[in-house]
């Protein structure tokens, strides 16, 4: 799980964040030129899990779920995870009482975890009916 | 009266898994290395819960190495690209500005 063990870590982790999160604002992923593309999909033509995720990024931040949906659903559904981890990672650098800990170190969450990244890469992948609408 | 020893095994602190980490890799630098990182991280907490230390210990290691190894293939990816970016548009520049002095 996200750990931040020093306030040094918690600059650089929030500088990152707030610095990305201006810069998917306020420029789209699908018409400029400077957002680099999938390095999977570039060398194989396939798609990788985290495909679309960039326009994802973009359209969350303006609030249009369902359109970031349509680019990677599984960035949609990892979104309340990821904000979790990271309140989760906020409190625990300040508390003595540690939070997340069942969640993030449970086998049977981080298995879940896995079985649906792999299925989702594999099934985004085949171009027919339902499935193309996993494609980014 | 017979004194019986209270007999507690302290396990150790569970290592770090690295499955948030693995996830931010694997979604936004596009690597199966990423995936990779989240084999390892769900196998330090089964490892961990059959009391497996060393290996969980190993597997942490091993799930902090791919998800490292994703996040800098990923930025050099990045790096690259955005050199070879600004060249072809710094040589899109110089072409259009050599074709308005000839225009």
């Amino acid at each position: 799980m996200l750990m931040i063990r020093t306030k040094k870590q918690l600059w650089i982790v929030s500088t990152v964040a707030i610095a990305g999160s201006l810069l998917y604002f306020y420029f789209d992923p699908s018409f400029n030129r400077f957002f680099p593309p999938c390095p999977f999909n570039w060398l194989t033509g396939l798609y990788c899990p985290g495909c679309g995720s960039q326009r994802a990024f973009h359209d969350t931040l303006h609030g249009h779920l369902s359109s970031a949906a349509g680019h990677n659903i599984l960035f949609v559904i990892f979104l309340p995870l990821l904000f979790f981890a990271a309140v989760v990672a906020l409190h625990n650098l300040f508390s003595k009482k540690k939070w997340g800990q069942r969640l993030f170190y449970s086998a049977s969450f981080a298995r879940i975890i896995l079985t649906v990244t792999l299925l989702f890469w594999i099934l985004r992948n085949i171009p027919a009916a339902p499935f193309n609408l996993l494609a980014p | 009266m017979e004194q019986t020893p209270q007999q507690t095994i302290i396990p150790p602190v569970r290592p770090k898994n690295w499955l948030v980490e693995s996830i931010l890799v694997t979604i936004f630098c596009c690597l199966p290395f990423g995936i990779a990182g989240i084999v390892f991280a769900a196998q330090v907490n089964s490892k961990y819960d059959t009391g497996d230390y060393d290996g969980a210990l190993k597997s942490s290691a091993d799930a902090g190495k791919w998800t490292k190894i994703g996040l800098f293939v990923g930025l050099a990816f990045l790096v690259l690209y955005l050199i070879f970016i600004f060249l072809l548009g710094g040589a899109a520049f110089w072409t259009s500005a050599s074709m308005l002095r000839n225009n």
